[in-house]
Protein backbone atom coordinates (compact mmCIF):
# COMPACT_ATOMS: atom_id res chain seq x y z
CA UNK A 1 0.00 0.00 0.00
CA UNK A 2 2.69 2.61 0.59
CA UNK A 3 4.10 2.24 -2.60
CA UNK A 4 1.05 3.44 -4.07
CA UNK A 5 0.87 6.17 -1.27
CA UNK A 6 4.52 7.15 -2.33
CA UNK A 7 3.48 6.74 -6.37
CA UNK A 8 0.49 9.19 -5.53
CA UNK A 9 2.38 11.57 -3.43
CA UNK A 10 4.86 11.79 -6.39
CA UNK A 11 1.86 12.43 -8.85
CA UNK A 12 0.24 15.34 -6.99
CA UNK A 13 3.58 16.93 -6.53
CA UNK A 14 3.88 17.35 -10.72
CA UNK A 15 0.18 18.42 -10.99
CA UNK A 16 -0.88 21.81 -10.41
CA UNK A 17 -3.97 21.54 -9.01
CA UNK A 18 -2.71 20.15 -5.87
CA UNK A 19 0.16 23.08 -5.50
CA UNK A 20 -2.46 25.81 -6.30
CA UNK A 21 -4.68 24.20 -3.57
CA UNK A 22 -2.12 24.15 -0.70
CA UNK A 23 -0.65 27.69 -2.20
CA UNK A 24 -3.88 28.71 -1.73
CA UNK A 25 -4.65 27.22 1.84
CA UNK A 26 -1.42 29.14 2.77
CA UNK A 27 -1.21 32.53 1.52
CA UNK A 28 -5.15 32.84 1.87
CA UNK A 29 -5.31 33.51 5.66
CA UNK A 30 -2.58 36.10 5.20
CA UNK A 31 -4.09 37.68 1.99
CA UNK A 32 -7.45 37.83 4.29
CA UNK A 33 -5.51 39.01 7.19
CA UNK A 34 -4.21 41.93 5.03
CA UNK A 35 -7.34 43.25 3.82
CA UNK A 36 -9.19 43.41 7.12
CA UNK A 37 -6.42 45.97 8.76
CA UNK A 38 -6.61 47.68 5.38
CA UNK A 39 -10.27 48.53 5.03
CA UNK A 40 -12.24 50.25 7.85
CA UNK A 41 -15.51 47.88 8.00
CA UNK A 42 -15.47 44.61 9.19
CA UNK A 43 -17.22 41.07 8.26
CA UNK A 44 -19.32 41.74 11.16
CA UNK A 45 -22.42 39.60 10.03
CA UNK A 46 -20.31 36.24 10.68
CA UNK A 47 -19.37 34.86 13.79
CA UNK A 48 -16.51 36.72 15.60
CA UNK A 49 -16.23 39.00 12.43
CA UNK A 50 -16.60 41.94 14.91
CA UNK A 51 -13.50 40.70 17.16
CA UNK A 52 -11.42 40.83 13.88
CA UNK A 53 -9.33 43.26 14.30
CA UNK A 54 -8.86 42.93 18.05
CA UNK A 55 -7.84 39.76 17.91
CA UNK A 56 -5.83 37.00 15.58
CA UNK A 57 -7.33 34.04 17.09
CA UNK A 58 -10.90 35.72 15.93
CA UNK A 59 -9.44 36.12 12.34
CA UNK A 60 -8.43 32.26 12.55
CA UNK A 61 -12.33 31.38 13.41
CA UNK A 62 -13.87 33.63 10.65
CA UNK A 63 -11.67 31.55 8.05
CA UNK A 64 -12.82 28.72 9.67
CA UNK A 65 -16.35 29.71 9.19
CA UNK A 66 -15.92 30.76 5.44
CA UNK A 67 -14.05 27.56 4.33
CA UNK A 68 -16.85 25.50 6.52
CA UNK A 69 -19.18 26.67 4.46
CA UNK A 70 -17.54 27.08 0.89
CA UNK A 71 -14.16 25.87 1.15
CA UNK A 72 -13.63 22.85 2.55
CA UNK A 73 -15.28 20.80 -0.40
CA UNK A 74 -14.12 21.80 -2.77
CA UNK A 75 -10.42 22.00 -1.26
CA UNK A 76 -10.49 18.41 -0.95
CA UNK A 77 -12.87 17.16 -3.41
CA UNK A 78 -10.55 18.30 -6.30
CA UNK A 79 -7.75 15.54 -5.16
CA UNK A 80 -9.96 12.95 -3.79
CA UNK A 81 -12.13 13.62 -6.85
CA UNK A 82 -10.02 13.31 -9.64
CA UNK A 83 -7.40 10.40 -8.02
CA UNK A 84 -9.61 7.41 -9.51
CA UNK A 85 -11.27 8.95 -12.40
CA UNK A 86 -8.12 10.16 -13.46
CA UNK A 87 -6.64 6.73 -14.26
CA UNK A 88 -9.70 6.51 -16.06
CA UNK A 89 -9.33 9.63 -18.33
CA UNK A 90 -5.59 8.27 -18.65
CA UNK A 91 -6.28 5.21 -19.77
CA UNK A 92 -3.74 3.92 -17.10
CA UNK A 93 -5.59 1.59 -15.11
CA UNK A 94 -4.68 -1.08 -17.62
CA UNK A 95 -0.89 -0.11 -16.51
CA UNK A 96 -1.40 0.60 -12.93
CA UNK A 97 -3.04 -2.74 -12.15
CA UNK A 98 -0.78 -5.40 -14.27
CA UNK A 99 2.09 -4.68 -11.37
CA UNK A 100 2.71 -6.04 -8.60
CA UNK A 101 -0.03 -4.48 -6.45
CA UNK A 102 -3.15 -5.73 -5.67
CA UNK A 103 -6.67 -3.96 -6.50
CA UNK A 104 -7.02 -3.24 -2.59
CA UNK A 105 -3.63 -2.16 -2.68
CA UNK A 106 -4.30 0.33 -4.95
CA UNK A 107 -7.53 1.35 -3.55
CA UNK A 108 -5.90 1.57 -0.05
CA UNK A 109 -3.08 4.08 -1.15
CA UNK A 110 -5.06 6.16 -3.04
CA UNK A 111 -7.43 6.42 -0.44
CA UNK A 112 -4.76 7.27 2.02
CA UNK A 113 -3.01 9.61 -0.36
CA UNK A 114 -6.82 11.59 -0.85
CA UNK A 115 -7.13 11.52 2.68
CA UNK A 116 -3.85 12.86 3.57
CA UNK A 117 -3.84 15.55 1.00
CA UNK A 118 -7.36 16.67 2.55
CA UNK A 119 -5.56 16.32 6.16
CA UNK A 120 -2.79 18.39 5.11
CA UNK A 121 -4.93 21.41 3.37
CA UNK A 122 -6.96 21.48 6.16
CA UNK A 123 -4.13 21.53 8.63
CA UNK A 124 -2.09 24.23 6.45
CA UNK A 125 -5.38 26.45 6.37
CA UNK A 126 -5.54 26.57 10.49
CA UNK A 127 -2.22 27.45 11.10
CA UNK A 128 -1.62 29.46 8.49
CA UNK A 129 -4.94 31.46 9.42
CA UNK A 130 -3.39 31.26 12.91
CA UNK A 131 -0.20 32.48 12.18
CA UNK A 132 -2.00 35.25 9.70
CA UNK A 133 -3.56 36.48 12.89
CA UNK A 134 -1.24 36.36 15.30
CA UNK A 135 1.94 38.25 13.15
CA UNK A 136 -0.77 40.70 11.14
CA UNK A 137 -3.40 41.24 14.09
CA UNK A 138 -1.50 40.18 17.12
CA UNK A 139 -2.02 37.45 20.21
CA UNK A 140 -5.07 39.48 22.62
CA UNK A 141 -7.38 37.89 24.50
CA UNK A 142 -10.53 36.55 22.56
CA UNK A 143 -14.15 36.91 23.41
CA UNK A 144 -16.24 33.59 23.04
CA UNK A 145 -19.51 33.41 21.66
CA UNK A 146 -20.99 33.03 25.86
CA UNK A 147 -19.12 36.65 26.23
CA UNK A 148 -16.25 35.55 28.39
CA UNK A 149 -12.61 36.79 27.78
CA UNK A 150 -10.59 33.94 26.88
CA UNK A 151 -6.99 34.74 27.35
CA UNK A 152 -4.36 34.19 25.05
CA UNK A 153 -3.39 30.62 25.20
CA UNK A 154 -7.06 29.65 26.26
CA UNK A 155 -8.11 31.22 23.10
CA UNK A 156 -5.29 29.17 21.19
CA UNK A 157 -6.57 25.47 22.77
CA UNK A 158 -10.02 26.59 21.50
CA UNK A 159 -9.35 27.90 18.31
CA UNK A 160 -7.17 24.61 18.01
CA UNK A 161 -10.09 22.25 18.68
CA UNK A 162 -12.18 24.23 16.88
CA UNK A 163 -9.74 23.34 13.55
CA UNK A 164 -9.13 19.49 14.51
CA UNK A 165 -13.46 19.27 14.90
CA UNK A 166 -13.78 19.62 11.17
CA UNK A 167 -11.61 16.85 10.41
CA UNK A 168 -14.21 14.43 10.48
CA UNK A 169 -16.78 16.31 7.87
CA UNK A 170 -13.48 16.69 5.08
CA UNK A 171 -13.10 12.82 5.53
CA UNK A 172 -16.64 12.06 4.90
CA UNK A 173 -16.50 14.28 1.86
CA UNK A 174 -13.48 13.22 0.80
CA UNK A 175 -14.46 9.21 0.84
CA UNK A 176 -17.90 10.93 -1.14
CA UNK A 177 -15.78 12.10 -3.83
CA UNK A 178 -13.47 9.04 -4.38
CA UNK A 179 -16.70 6.98 -4.40
CA UNK A 180 -18.15 9.39 -7.00
CA UNK A 181 -14.73 9.50 -8.88
CA UNK A 182 -15.16 5.56 -8.72
CA UNK A 183 -18.55 4.72 -9.79
CA UNK A 184 -18.76 7.72 -12.11
CA UNK A 185 -15.34 7.73 -13.79
CA UNK A 186 -15.33 10.91 -14.59
CA UNK A 187 -13.07 13.76 -12.18
CA UNK A 188 -15.87 16.37 -13.33
CA UNK A 189 -18.54 14.29 -11.34
CA UNK A 190 -15.94 13.72 -8.65
CA UNK A 191 -15.17 16.79 -7.99
CA UNK A 192 -18.37 18.80 -8.59
CA UNK A 193 -20.76 16.50 -7.25
CA UNK A 194 -19.46 16.79 -3.57
CA UNK A 195 -19.48 20.22 -3.72
CA UNK A 196 -23.14 20.78 -5.08
CA UNK A 197 -23.82 18.21 -2.96
CA UNK A 198 -22.05 20.27 0.24
CA UNK A 199 -23.84 23.35 -1.09
CA UNK A 200 -27.23 21.93 -1.11
CA UNK A 201 -26.80 20.52 3.01
CA UNK A 202 -25.79 23.94 3.89
CA UNK A 203 -28.97 25.28 1.85
CA UNK A 204 -30.96 22.64 3.57
CA UNK A 205 -29.66 23.04 7.07
CA UNK A 206 -30.75 26.59 7.01
CA UNK A 207 -34.55 25.36 6.60
CA UNK A 208 -36.67 24.70 8.91
CA UNK A 209 -36.85 21.06 8.30
CA UNK A 210 -36.72 18.25 10.83
CA UNK A 211 -34.14 18.35 13.24
CA UNK A 212 -33.04 14.65 13.31
CA UNK A 213 -32.99 15.02 9.20
CA UNK A 214 -30.51 17.84 9.38
CA UNK A 215 -28.31 16.35 12.57
CA UNK A 216 -27.98 14.07 9.47
CA UNK A 217 -26.38 16.69 7.05
CA UNK A 218 -22.64 16.08 7.14
CA UNK A 219 -22.10 19.66 6.89
CA UNK A 220 -23.88 20.05 9.94
CA UNK A 221 -20.10 18.93 11.43
CA UNK A 222 -18.35 21.92 9.68
CA UNK A 223 -20.34 24.21 12.71
CA UNK A 224 -20.24 21.81 15.27
CA UNK A 225 -17.17 23.85 16.65
CA UNK A 226 -19.33 26.55 17.76
CA UNK A 227 -20.00 24.43 20.96
CA UNK A 228 -16.38 24.90 21.45
CA UNK A 229 -16.47 28.36 22.27
CA UNK A 230 -19.16 28.62 24.70
CA UNK A 231 -19.47 28.68 28.18
CA UNK A 232 -19.41 26.19 29.01
CA UNK A 233 -18.62 23.95 26.30
CA UNK A 234 -21.21 21.66 24.72
CA UNK A 235 -19.60 18.41 22.97
CA UNK A 236 -23.00 16.91 22.03
CA UNK A 237 -23.15 18.10 18.37
CA UNK A 238 -19.38 17.33 17.79
CA UNK A 239 -20.11 13.59 18.71
CA UNK A 240 -23.47 13.60 16.46
CA UNK A 241 -21.12 14.96 13.65
CA UNK A 242 -17.98 12.32 13.88
CA UNK A 243 -21.11 10.08 14.29
CA UNK A 244 -22.44 10.78 10.79
CA UNK A 245 -18.88 11.53 9.16
CA UNK A 246 -17.66 7.98 10.33
CA UNK A 247 -20.50 6.23 8.88
CA UNK A 248 -20.64 8.32 5.94
CA UNK A 249 -16.50 7.35 5.64
CA UNK A 250 -16.88 3.94 5.95
CA UNK A 251 -20.10 3.55 3.71
CA UNK A 252 -18.28 5.21 0.71
CA UNK A 253 -15.18 3.96 1.00
CA UNK A 254 -17.11 0.28 1.34
CA UNK A 255 -19.38 0.83 -1.86
CA UNK A 256 -15.95 2.42 -3.85
CA UNK A 257 -13.97 -0.87 -2.86
CA UNK A 258 -16.69 -3.38 -3.81
CA UNK A 259 -17.06 -1.24 -7.08
CA UNK A 260 -13.42 -0.95 -7.96
CA UNK A 261 -12.61 -4.72 -7.31
CA UNK A 262 -15.90 -6.11 -9.27
CA UNK A 263 -14.61 -3.76 -12.08
CA UNK A 264 -13.63 -5.32 -15.52
CA UNK A 265 -10.82 -2.91 -16.92
CA UNK A 266 -12.18 -2.16 -20.53
CA UNK A 267 -10.18 -0.13 -23.34
CA UNK B 1 15.20 -24.57 -18.01
CA UNK B 2 11.98 -26.15 -16.54
CA UNK B 3 9.57 -27.98 -18.99
CA UNK B 4 6.69 -26.63 -16.55
CA UNK B 5 4.00 -24.29 -19.06
CA UNK B 6 5.14 -20.93 -18.30
CA UNK B 7 1.65 -19.81 -19.49
CA UNK B 8 -1.71 -22.74 -18.73
CA UNK B 9 -5.24 -21.56 -19.41
CA UNK B 10 -8.02 -24.40 -19.07
CA UNK B 11 -11.56 -24.09 -20.16
CA UNK B 12 -11.63 -20.11 -19.88
CA UNK B 13 -14.71 -18.41 -20.79
CA UNK B 14 -16.06 -15.15 -20.68
CA UNK B 15 -19.39 -13.74 -21.17
CA UNK B 16 -20.45 -9.56 -21.89
CA UNK B 17 -24.12 -9.84 -21.55
CA UNK B 18 -25.58 -12.06 -23.63
CA UNK B 19 -22.15 -12.42 -25.79
CA UNK B 20 -19.78 -14.93 -25.44
CA UNK B 21 -16.62 -13.44 -25.30
CA UNK B 22 -14.43 -16.69 -25.07
CA UNK B 23 -15.51 -20.12 -24.94
CA UNK B 24 -13.61 -23.11 -23.16
CA UNK B 25 -10.29 -21.63 -24.60
CA UNK B 26 -7.25 -23.90 -23.84
CA UNK B 27 -3.90 -22.25 -24.50
CA UNK B 28 -0.44 -23.89 -23.18
CA UNK B 29 2.84 -21.92 -23.78
CA UNK B 30 6.35 -23.67 -22.60
CA UNK B 31 9.08 -21.31 -21.58
CA UNK B 32 11.29 -19.86 -24.59
CA UNK B 33 8.66 -20.11 -27.53
CA UNK B 34 6.91 -16.84 -29.07
CA UNK B 35 3.51 -17.97 -29.47
CA UNK B 36 0.97 -15.93 -31.77
CA UNK B 37 -2.67 -15.33 -31.29
CA UNK B 38 -4.57 -14.81 -34.15
CA UNK B 39 -8.37 -13.72 -34.96
CA UNK B 40 -10.56 -11.56 -36.54
CA UNK B 41 -12.02 -8.40 -34.83
CA UNK B 42 -13.81 -9.23 -31.67
CA UNK B 43 -12.91 -13.03 -32.03
CA UNK B 44 -11.59 -12.58 -28.13
CA UNK B 45 -8.18 -12.28 -28.27
CA UNK B 46 -7.85 -8.61 -26.14
CA UNK B 47 -10.68 -10.27 -23.69
CA UNK B 48 -7.91 -13.05 -23.09
CA UNK B 49 -5.13 -11.14 -22.84
CA UNK B 50 -7.43 -9.13 -20.35
CA UNK B 51 -7.81 -12.01 -18.52
CA UNK B 52 -4.11 -13.25 -18.27
CA UNK B 53 -3.09 -9.54 -17.16
CA UNK B 54 -6.35 -9.77 -14.33
CA UNK B 55 -8.11 -6.69 -15.83
CA UNK B 56 -11.27 -8.72 -16.71
CA UNK B 57 -12.52 -11.68 -14.80
CA UNK B 58 -13.33 -14.69 -15.90
CA UNK B 59 -16.54 -16.64 -15.90
CA UNK B 60 -15.06 -20.34 -15.86
CA UNK B 61 -11.89 -22.03 -16.25
CA UNK B 62 -8.41 -21.58 -14.55
CA UNK B 63 -5.55 -19.82 -15.22
CA UNK B 64 -1.53 -20.37 -14.33
CA UNK B 65 1.23 -17.72 -14.72
CA UNK B 66 4.37 -19.32 -13.90
CA UNK B 67 2.73 -22.55 -12.28
CA UNK B 68 0.83 -20.10 -10.14
CA UNK B 69 -2.78 -19.53 -10.13
CA UNK B 70 -4.59 -16.19 -10.78
CA UNK B 71 -7.69 -16.85 -8.75
CA UNK B 72 -9.24 -13.97 -9.83
CA UNK B 73 -9.04 -10.41 -11.44
CA UNK B 74 -7.88 -7.78 -8.95
CA UNK B 75 -5.31 -9.96 -7.56
CA UNK B 76 -1.58 -8.67 -7.92
CA UNK B 77 -0.31 -10.69 -11.15
CA UNK B 78 3.13 -13.00 -9.72
CA UNK B 79 6.74 -11.27 -10.14
CA UNK B 80 8.26 -11.61 -13.66
CA UNK B 81 5.18 -11.75 -15.69
CA UNK B 82 4.68 -8.62 -17.42
CA UNK B 83 2.86 -7.49 -20.48
CA UNK B 84 0.28 -4.74 -22.15
CA UNK B 85 -3.09 -4.71 -23.74
CA UNK B 86 -3.79 -2.19 -26.62
CA UNK B 87 -1.72 1.10 -26.97
CA UNK B 88 -0.17 1.39 -23.89
CA UNK B 89 -0.68 4.61 -21.46
CA UNK B 90 1.07 6.44 -19.42
CA UNK B 91 0.55 9.73 -17.70
CA UNK B 92 1.34 12.35 -19.89
CA UNK B 93 2.43 15.19 -17.51
CA UNK B 94 5.34 12.83 -16.16
CA UNK B 95 8.43 12.28 -18.54
CA UNK B 96 8.83 8.60 -19.60
CA UNK B 97 11.10 7.92 -17.42
CA UNK B 98 9.57 9.39 -14.49
CA UNK B 99 6.87 6.87 -15.29
CA UNK B 100 9.10 3.78 -15.13
CA UNK B 101 9.86 5.12 -12.20
CA UNK B 102 6.40 4.97 -10.90
CA UNK B 103 5.81 1.66 -12.40
CA UNK B 104 9.12 0.44 -9.94
CA UNK B 105 7.64 1.99 -7.45
CA UNK B 106 4.29 -0.49 -8.22
CA UNK B 107 6.91 -3.11 -8.62
CA UNK B 108 8.28 -3.09 -5.36
CA UNK B 109 11.63 -2.77 -6.69
CA UNK B 110 12.10 0.94 -5.86
CA UNK B 111 13.73 0.35 -2.65
CA UNK B 112 16.75 -0.86 -4.09
CA UNK B 113 17.10 2.53 -6.05
CA UNK B 114 20.24 1.40 -7.95
CA UNK B 115 18.60 -1.43 -8.91
CA UNK B 116 16.01 -0.02 -10.07
CA UNK B 117 17.28 2.77 -11.98
CA UNK B 118 19.52 0.36 -13.92
CA UNK B 119 16.87 -2.01 -14.63
CA UNK B 120 14.72 1.39 -15.97
CA UNK B 121 17.69 3.05 -18.05
CA UNK B 122 18.70 -1.28 -19.54
CA UNK B 123 15.14 -0.93 -20.17
CA UNK B 124 14.74 2.41 -22.50
CA UNK B 125 18.25 1.14 -23.59
CA UNK B 126 16.35 -2.09 -25.30
CA UNK B 127 13.41 -0.04 -27.00
CA UNK B 128 15.97 3.15 -28.12
CA UNK B 129 14.44 5.71 -26.13
CA UNK B 130 17.25 6.53 -23.94
CA UNK B 131 17.32 9.68 -25.69
CA UNK B 132 13.46 10.90 -25.03
CA UNK B 133 13.39 9.74 -21.56
CA UNK B 134 13.39 13.10 -19.62
CA UNK B 135 10.71 14.33 -22.12
CA UNK B 136 7.11 14.25 -21.29
CA UNK B 137 5.02 11.29 -22.46
CA UNK B 138 2.42 13.47 -23.70
CA UNK B 139 4.84 14.84 -26.59
CA UNK B 140 5.41 11.42 -27.16
CA UNK B 141 4.05 9.89 -30.47
CA UNK B 142 2.13 6.74 -30.66
CA UNK B 143 5.11 4.75 -31.41
CA UNK B 144 7.41 5.89 -28.76
CA UNK B 145 4.14 5.20 -26.33
CA UNK B 146 4.10 1.78 -27.37
CA UNK B 147 7.88 1.07 -27.02
CA UNK B 148 7.72 2.79 -23.76
CA UNK B 149 4.62 0.25 -22.95
CA UNK B 150 7.39 -2.67 -23.93
CA UNK B 151 9.96 -1.04 -21.22
CA UNK B 152 7.22 -1.10 -18.95
CA UNK B 153 7.03 -4.79 -19.53
CA UNK B 154 10.64 -4.92 -19.70
CA UNK B 155 11.15 -3.69 -16.26
CA UNK B 156 9.71 -6.50 -14.47
CA UNK B 157 12.43 -8.66 -15.99
CA UNK B 158 9.87 -11.16 -17.22
CA UNK B 159 9.75 -15.22 -18.12
CA UNK B 160 6.54 -14.29 -19.12
CA UNK B 161 5.67 -11.30 -21.63
CA UNK B 162 1.98 -10.62 -22.90
CA UNK B 163 1.97 -8.54 -25.87
CA UNK B 164 -1.03 -7.29 -27.25
CA UNK B 165 -0.38 -5.94 -30.83
CA UNK B 166 2.88 -4.97 -30.05
CA UNK B 167 4.17 -2.99 -32.89
CA UNK B 168 0.87 -2.15 -34.19
CA UNK B 169 2.43 1.70 -33.81
CA UNK B 170 5.79 1.04 -35.01
CA UNK B 171 7.28 1.69 -37.96
CA UNK B 172 9.30 -0.94 -40.08
CA UNK B 173 12.43 -0.43 -38.26
CA UNK B 174 10.95 -0.20 -34.87
CA UNK B 175 8.90 -3.54 -35.32
CA UNK B 176 11.98 -5.10 -36.67
CA UNK B 177 13.29 -4.24 -33.27
CA UNK B 178 10.86 -5.74 -31.45
CA UNK B 179 10.60 -8.23 -32.97
CA UNK B 180 14.57 -9.21 -32.52
CA UNK B 181 13.87 -8.48 -29.05
CA UNK B 182 10.95 -10.89 -28.83
CA UNK B 183 13.09 -13.24 -30.03
CA UNK B 184 16.33 -12.40 -28.34
CA UNK B 185 14.06 -12.73 -24.90
CA UNK B 186 12.74 -16.58 -26.24
CA UNK B 187 16.32 -17.47 -27.01
CA UNK B 188 17.13 -16.93 -22.88
CA UNK B 189 14.03 -18.68 -21.85
CA UNK B 190 11.13 -16.13 -22.28
CA UNK B 191 7.75 -17.49 -22.97
CA UNK B 192 6.27 -14.81 -25.29
CA UNK B 193 2.41 -14.58 -26.37
CA UNK B 194 1.96 -12.04 -28.71
CA UNK B 195 -1.65 -11.27 -30.16
CA UNK B 196 -1.07 -9.36 -33.42
CA UNK B 197 -2.66 -8.19 -37.15
CA UNK B 198 0.13 -8.78 -38.99
CA UNK B 199 0.25 -12.31 -40.52
CA UNK B 200 3.48 -11.71 -41.72
CA UNK B 201 5.15 -11.02 -38.34
CA UNK B 202 3.56 -13.74 -36.89
CA UNK B 203 4.66 -16.30 -39.32
CA UNK B 204 8.19 -14.87 -38.85
CA UNK B 205 7.98 -14.55 -35.36
CA UNK B 206 5.96 -17.13 -34.20
CA UNK B 207 6.62 -21.22 -33.88
CA UNK B 208 3.34 -21.92 -32.05
CA UNK B 209 0.07 -20.30 -33.04
CA UNK B 210 -3.69 -19.74 -31.51
CA UNK B 211 -6.62 -18.94 -33.79
CA UNK B 212 -9.42 -17.69 -32.23
CA UNK B 213 -12.78 -17.20 -33.82
CA UNK B 214 -15.99 -15.92 -31.93
CA UNK B 215 -14.11 -16.74 -28.47
CA UNK B 216 -13.54 -20.56 -29.46
CA UNK B 217 -9.92 -21.65 -30.54
CA UNK B 218 -10.27 -23.27 -33.75
CA UNK B 219 -6.57 -23.83 -34.49
CA UNK B 220 -3.81 -24.31 -31.70
CA UNK B 221 -0.56 -25.38 -33.23
CA UNK B 222 2.48 -24.78 -35.05
CA UNK B 223 2.47 -22.48 -37.75
CA UNK B 224 4.04 -25.74 -40.12
CA UNK B 225 1.26 -27.75 -38.73
CA UNK B 226 -0.99 -24.77 -40.08
CA UNK B 227 1.02 -24.76 -43.47
CA UNK B 228 0.41 -28.07 -43.88
CA UNK B 229 -3.39 -27.38 -43.64
CA UNK B 230 -2.86 -25.59 -46.95
CA UNK B 231 -5.43 -26.05 -49.29
CA UNK B 232 -4.52 -27.38 -52.80
CA UNK B 233 -3.75 -25.40 -55.90
CA UNK B 234 -2.87 -21.91 -54.54
CA UNK B 235 -1.39 -19.53 -57.24
CA UNK B 236 -0.08 -16.22 -57.69
CA UNK B 237 -1.38 -14.27 -60.28
CA UNK B 238 -0.11 -10.83 -61.68
CA UNK B 239 -2.39 -9.43 -64.44
CA UNK B 240 -2.77 -6.11 -66.14
CA UNK B 241 -5.87 -5.49 -64.14
CA UNK B 242 -5.66 -7.09 -60.66
CA UNK B 243 -9.26 -5.25 -59.98
CA UNK B 244 -10.90 -6.64 -62.83
CA UNK B 245 -9.38 -10.10 -62.89
CA UNK B 246 -10.92 -10.58 -59.18
CA UNK B 247 -14.34 -9.70 -60.46
CA UNK B 248 -14.15 -12.05 -62.97
CA UNK B 249 -12.81 -14.54 -60.51
CA UNK B 250 -16.07 -13.65 -58.58
CA UNK B 251 -18.08 -14.80 -61.92
CA UNK B 252 -15.80 -18.16 -62.29
CA UNK B 253 -16.78 -21.62 -60.41
CA UNK B 254 -14.26 -23.52 -58.51
CA UNK B 255 -11.87 -20.84 -57.54
CA UNK B 256 -11.54 -18.16 -55.37
CA UNK B 257 -9.48 -15.46 -55.97
CA UNK B 258 -8.22 -11.99 -53.30
CA UNK B 259 -5.53 -9.87 -53.11
CA UNK B 260 -2.10 -11.18 -51.78
CA UNK B 261 -0.18 -9.87 -49.66
CA UNK B 262 3.16 -8.35 -51.04
CA UNK B 263 0.89 -7.49 -54.31
CA UNK B 264 -0.46 -9.29 -56.92
CA UNK B 265 -3.27 -11.36 -56.39
CA UNK B 266 -3.47 -15.40 -54.83
CA UNK B 267 -5.79 -17.29 -56.62
CA UNK B 268 -7.33 -20.90 -55.10
CA UNK B 269 -8.18 -23.04 -57.69
CA UNK B 270 -7.91 -26.77 -59.30
CA UNK B 271 -5.96 -27.21 -62.53
CA UNK B 272 -9.25 -26.95 -65.22
CA UNK B 273 -10.85 -23.87 -62.94
CA UNK B 274 -7.24 -22.36 -63.44
CA UNK B 275 -7.32 -23.03 -67.24
CA UNK B 276 -10.53 -21.92 -67.84
CA UNK B 277 -10.08 -18.54 -65.71
CA UNK B 278 -6.98 -17.69 -67.57
CA UNK B 279 -8.95 -18.01 -70.91
CA UNK B 280 -11.66 -15.84 -69.49
CA UNK B 281 -9.39 -12.81 -68.60
CA UNK B 282 -7.48 -13.63 -72.21
CA UNK B 283 -10.61 -13.16 -73.73
CA UNK B 284 -12.11 -10.16 -71.89
CA UNK B 285 -8.70 -8.39 -72.44
CA UNK B 286 -6.87 -9.04 -68.76
CA UNK B 287 -3.14 -9.77 -69.88
CA UNK B 288 -1.64 -12.74 -67.61
CA UNK B 289 1.90 -11.04 -66.47
CA UNK B 290 3.02 -14.09 -64.41
CA UNK B 291 1.57 -16.95 -62.70
CA UNK B 292 3.30 -19.68 -60.46
CA UNK B 293 2.22 -21.92 -58.04
CA UNK B 294 2.97 -21.05 -54.41
CA UNK B 295 3.45 -21.81 -50.31
CA UNK B 296 0.09 -20.65 -48.99
CA UNK B 297 0.49 -17.72 -46.78
CA UNK B 298 -0.77 -17.73 -43.26
CA UNK B 299 -2.92 -15.10 -44.28
CA UNK B 300 -4.50 -17.57 -46.96
CA UNK B 301 -4.98 -20.57 -44.35
CA UNK B 302 -6.47 -17.97 -41.74
CA UNK B 303 -9.03 -16.97 -43.88
CA UNK B 304 -9.77 -20.60 -44.83
CA UNK B 305 -10.60 -21.11 -41.08
CA UNK B 306 -12.37 -18.24 -40.42
CA UNK B 307 -13.89 -17.35 -43.51
CA UNK B 308 -13.03 -13.36 -42.44
CA UNK B 309 -10.50 -10.83 -42.71
CA UNK B 310 -7.39 -10.96 -39.99
CA UNK B 311 -7.41 -8.60 -37.47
Amino acid sequence: MWSVVGVECLKLRAQFKARLVLGVCLVGPFAFAVAMQLQSSMPSDTLFGRAVKESGFALSLVVLGFAALWAFPLLTSVVAGDLFSGEDRYGTWKMVLTRSCSRAEVFAGKTAAAVGFSCLASLLLAASSVAAGLMIIGGGPLIDLSGVLLPSDQALYRVSLAWASILPPVLAVTAMSVLLSVVSRSSVVGVGIPVVLALLMQLAALLDGPEPLRRLLITSGFVAWHGLLAQPPFYGSLVHSATVSAVCFGGCLAIAYWQLRQRDIGG
Amino acid sequence: MSDAPALEVAGVSKRFGIRDALRDVDLVVPPGRVHGLLGPNGAGKTTLMRILLGLVSRDAGSVQLLGQPLERAGQSIPHRVAGSVEMPSFYPYLSGRRNLEILARLDGIWSARPLARGRIEDALAQVGLEAAADARVATYSAGMRQRLGLAAALLRSPRLLLLDEPTSALDPAGARRVRALARRLADNGVAVVVSSHDMAEVEELCRTVTILDHGAVIFSDTVDELRARAPAGVHELHTSDDSAAIAMGLRQPGLRVRPAHGGGLEVVANPDALDAYVIALGRAGVAVRALGSRTASLESLFLDLTGRAVA
